[in-house]
């Protein structure tokens, strides 16, 4: 009964119009424009390679995200070639390649497939990453270029629990030094992945919901597209309000009662 | 000192992946990438290793109905359609459009909603552990209650107070706590490598 509570609640809070008392939005946008940066600074009908191995678990929280940089590197002209090397990561791949045939952006768009080993998959592609049964424009563009991962000027990887921008770091760029990294990862990998940004091994890192959604706002909207949908703020305040509340009132129970026996 | 097979063949093979790594060399790359191929196809031949015990399983289940027979008539189903699907003659395996549609309209939109439970089951749990755990489970929900009140999406100065005060948990004490714990298991990983690539065994000690 709390649970239906709960989501009524939930949805009656993403039904309510946008305030500016709630804000998702990181105030702080140094993370947004690198990536921003980094996009606008693309030559025209540039090749970006977008290593996509999310988790089904997480990737609800960088969805929006991911979505606005497919949308701001097509907005700059660039053609996105797509590889997996886990499968939970090509079944979101193909899922997301669907939406953007759909919006009408297929031939700016090379499905590459997914590619088993893992890390060892990652390593064997280094040199080669086009099937020889990918067709269309984008995929000869690569051939034409040698048809290695240094065909592409930028790599956009977007992490997962299983494998994330991390192992592109230890396994393509001392194979490729020359490449260029940026990631979307979901807020548990940010600890992680936080020094390769430092350490400028990672040139934009956005690796929080926050961050997320201050790059996903500043990114416009193209109309022609599949319009993406804003993250809306007040369903989450009401969600985290409620936890906080009902976790409250069970910790105000808990010390009326005493500690049980044997605890601690 | 005893050496096994498996020991010799992790040591060449270690060996040689690492020298590949630091010296350009035509014939030891040729050998790297055929190891790192072969990688691939024990990886893949795991993989179908697993999912043929997976199946062998619900089988035996269905058979003699001795659990949830239903649960595994469906995943049974699920992986025959998807394997139909990917397999029937004319079909371009993982990036057939029925393959494409099963996932992007099924298996994806169920995986999401399984896991948007998430909040609801975590959130049980949390009161639960918080009347009934001890005093490390009362200290995790407390750490986590100030995290989730540091993350409250607010506009305006306060919001902006919370974003500041989430940054420095999250490049700080977390960030410390987290980057100690790779290095540990780095420093672990790294030993246990040596170990291996060396051919210490825990008889040598």
């Amino acid at each position: 009964m709390p649970s239906l509570g709960l989501l009524l609640v939930l949805a009656l809070a993403s039904l309510l119009p946008a305030s500016d008392a709630v804000q998702l939005a990181n105030p702080d946008a140094t993370r947004s424009d690198e990536l921003r940066g980094v996009v606008a600074g693309l030559p025209p009908n540039a090749l970006v390679l977008v290593g996509f191995d999310p988790d089904l678990g997480t990737y609800g929280e960088i969805r929006a995200t991911v979505r606005a940089a497919l949308d701001d590197l097509i907005a700059h002209g660039a053609r996105l070639a797509f590889v997996s090397f886990t499968p939970e990561g090509r079944a979101l791949a193909a899922a997301e390649l669907d939406r953007m045939r759909r919006a009408g952006q297929g031939a700016l768009i090379a499905d590459l497939g997914f590619v088993a080993g893992s890390e060892a998959g990652l390593v064997r592609s280094v040199a080669d990453v086009v099937p020889a049964d990918a067709v269309g424009a984008v995929a000869d563009s690569i051939r034409a270029r040698g048809g290695a991962m240094g065909a592409f000027t930028l790599v956009l990887v977007v992490s997962g629990g299983d494998l994330s921008a991390r192992s592109w770091i230890e396994q393509v760029r001392p194979r490729l030094p020359s490449i260029s990294l940026v990631a979307i990862a979901p807020t548990f990998l940010e600890p992680e992945l936080a020094p390769y940004l430092r350490s400028g091994q990672l040139h934009a890192l956005l690796a929080t919901l926050r961050d997320g959604v201050a790059y996903a706002n500043a990114v416009p909207v193209d109309q022609s597209a599949v319009t993406r949908r804003p993250i809306s703020a007040l369903p989450m305040l009401a969600g985290m309000l409620l936890a906080l509340t009902l976790m409250g009132g069970s910790a105000l129970r808990r010390l009326a009662r005493g500690a049980p026996r044997g605890a601690g | 000192m005893r050496r096994s097979i498996t020991t010799t063949v992790t040591v060449v093979a270690g060996l040689v992946l690492i020298v590949d790594l630091l010296v350009v060399n035509p014939s030891l790359g040729a050998i790297a990438t055929a190891l790192q191929e072969l990688l691939v196809l024990l990886a893949a031949a795991a993989a179908v290793g697993g999912a043929a015990s997976l199946a062998a399983h619900h089988l035996r289940i269905v058979a003699q109905g001795t659990s949830d027979r239903l649960g595994s008539f469906v995943l049974l189903v699920g992986m025959g359609v998807i394997l139909v699907a990917g397999l029937r003659p004319g079909s371009s395996g993982s990036s057939d459009p029925i393959v494409l549609w099963l996932v992007a309209a099924v298996l994806v939109p169920i995986a999401a909603s399984l896991f948007a439970l998430l909040f609801l089951f975590l959130l049980a749990a949390a009161r639960r552990g918080l009347v009934t755990g001890g005093t490390e489970m009362i200290l995790l929900l407390a750490t986590s209650g100030v995290v989730v009140m540091l993350l409250l999406p607010l506009g305006g100065k306060a919001g902006e107070w919370l974003a500041a005060g989430a940054g420095w948990v999250e490049t700080v004490p977390l960030a410390g706590v987290f980057r100690g714990l790779l290095i540990g298991v780095a420093i672990i990983a790294s030993l246990t490598a040596s170990r291996i690539l060396l051919g210490i065994d825990r008889d040598d000690e």
